[in-house]
């Protein structure tokens, strides 16, 4: 399922790329060309598309209902250095510093001047260098594990807020394309990724008697993706970390527990 | 139409046709007896499962782990996934079993 949605959109930017090319060689001289040299850097977000993020999880709250709402960033490229990272929300006169924990994590202040100011998020990283995606965590879980409600809330979130970097602008296009807000959350082909603490092994959902291991095409983006390919996924180096959950089967309440067993028992060293 | 629009088209027919022929292979079937008796963890190697076991289909992580999945016959068209995870030396690491279910694709 997530290999031939991968199929169709690797077809569609072959079909695209060729009409790039073709419009590169114009035959009618009377036609004007217009050069695109710069796209936005994936790594900068919309503070505005961020904000509404922020505000579908007031909205849809009840999803985990004990937990608040922060966002995280992420390594995507292998050379990136996830230690010191600094933010800010810069608008045109405005520029408003955002605290990042060790973790990565941070909560965005709400600010006025920069939705009117169409202000972006900016990391002093890299273009494609990391990705970010909501974290919603219920306290309290039993250690290792966490809430399918809260991971609902989580893609969401996420994809209102448009955190998923995809390198292509192209790929990004047509993933939104493909799968609309809501789709991409209720629907066995949303394929939202999540990544786990650690690299992991297997996947178990947890509600009252019902226990299932998840299909091994749940791990590691579906399993089939070729290494030419990972770039294109904002998992590039976090394979070993990657999970889909069912998240649009109603069958698993909100409470649903889910667990993980790592490929090492052990937690991995800290540096 | 010209033949300069209709390139884009003939890509994307192309593309779509490779969809179509190229699926995902998946895991080569095994009997559920001779998986248990074939993998043992912290002792069966690579060199070991590709002879008794066959290649299968294998994620190789940037790590050096490796995930090989197996399926062994459950009857009713159906199949339990036998997964194992390989260390970077080459050696089974852990094993697991489940779920049951028709064919991956």
């Amino acid at each position: 399922m997530h290999t031939h949605l991968r199929c169709l959109l690797l077809a569609f930017a072959a079909a695209a790329s060729a009409a790039a090319n073709a419009q590169d060689t114009p035959s009618d001289p009377a036609v004007a060309t217009v050069k695109v040299s710069t796209t936005r850097d994936p790594v900068d977000k919309s503070y505005r598309k961020m904000i509404k993020g922020m505000e579908r999880f007031e909205r849809e709250h009840a999803y985990a209902p004990a937990a608040s709402l922060r966002f995280q960033l992420l390594p995507r490229t292998p050379d990136v250095n996830m230690q010191g990272i600094t933010l800010r929300v810069a608008g045109d006169t405005l520029s408003v510093k955002v605290p990042v924990e060790p973790d990565n994590s941070f909560v965005l202040p709400r600010n006025e001047q920069a939705l009117r100011e169409d202000a972006a998020v900016l990391a002093n990283r890299k273009t494609t260098s990391m990705t970010w995606r909501a974290t919603i965590v219920t306290p309290g879980l039993p250690a290792g594990t966490r809430r399918l409600g809260d991971m609902r809330l989580e893609c969401r979130v996420g994809v209102e807020a448009g955190l998923v970097s995809n390198s292509s602008p192209l790929f990004g296009w047509l993933s939104n394309a493909l799968t609309g807000a809501d789709d991409v959350c209720t629907s066995p082909n949303g394929n939202y990724l999540f990544f786990a603490e650690r690299p992991v092994f297997a996947v178990r959902l947890r509600a009252g008697a019902r226990s299932e291991v998840l299909p091994f095409h749940f791990l590691y983006a579906g399993g089939g993706l070729p290494r030419e390919e990972l770039p294109f996924c904002d998992c590039q180096v976090l394979l070993d970390r990657t999970y889909y959950v069912p998240l649009w089967d109603t069958s698993w309440p909100d409470d649903t527990l889910v667990e993980f067993e790592y490929m090492s028992d052990l937690p991995e060293a800290q540096p | 139409m010209s033949a300069r629009a209709l390139f884009p088209a003939l890509a994307l027919l192309a593309a779509l046709a490779g969809c179509a022929t190229s699926p995902v292979p998946p895991g080569t079937q095994v009997p559920a007896e001779r998986l248990a008796a074939s993998v043992v963890p912290g002792t069966t190697t690579r060199a070991e499962l590709l002879a008794t076991l066959g290649a299968t289909k294998t994620v190789v992580f940037d790590s050096g782990y490796e995930a090989w999945l197996y399926q062994s016959p459950a009857g009713n068209g159906r199949f339990t996934e036998f997964v194992i995870l390989l260390n970077p030396q080459g050696v089974v690491a852990k094993t697991r079993q489940g779920p049951t279910s028709t064919p991956a694709p």
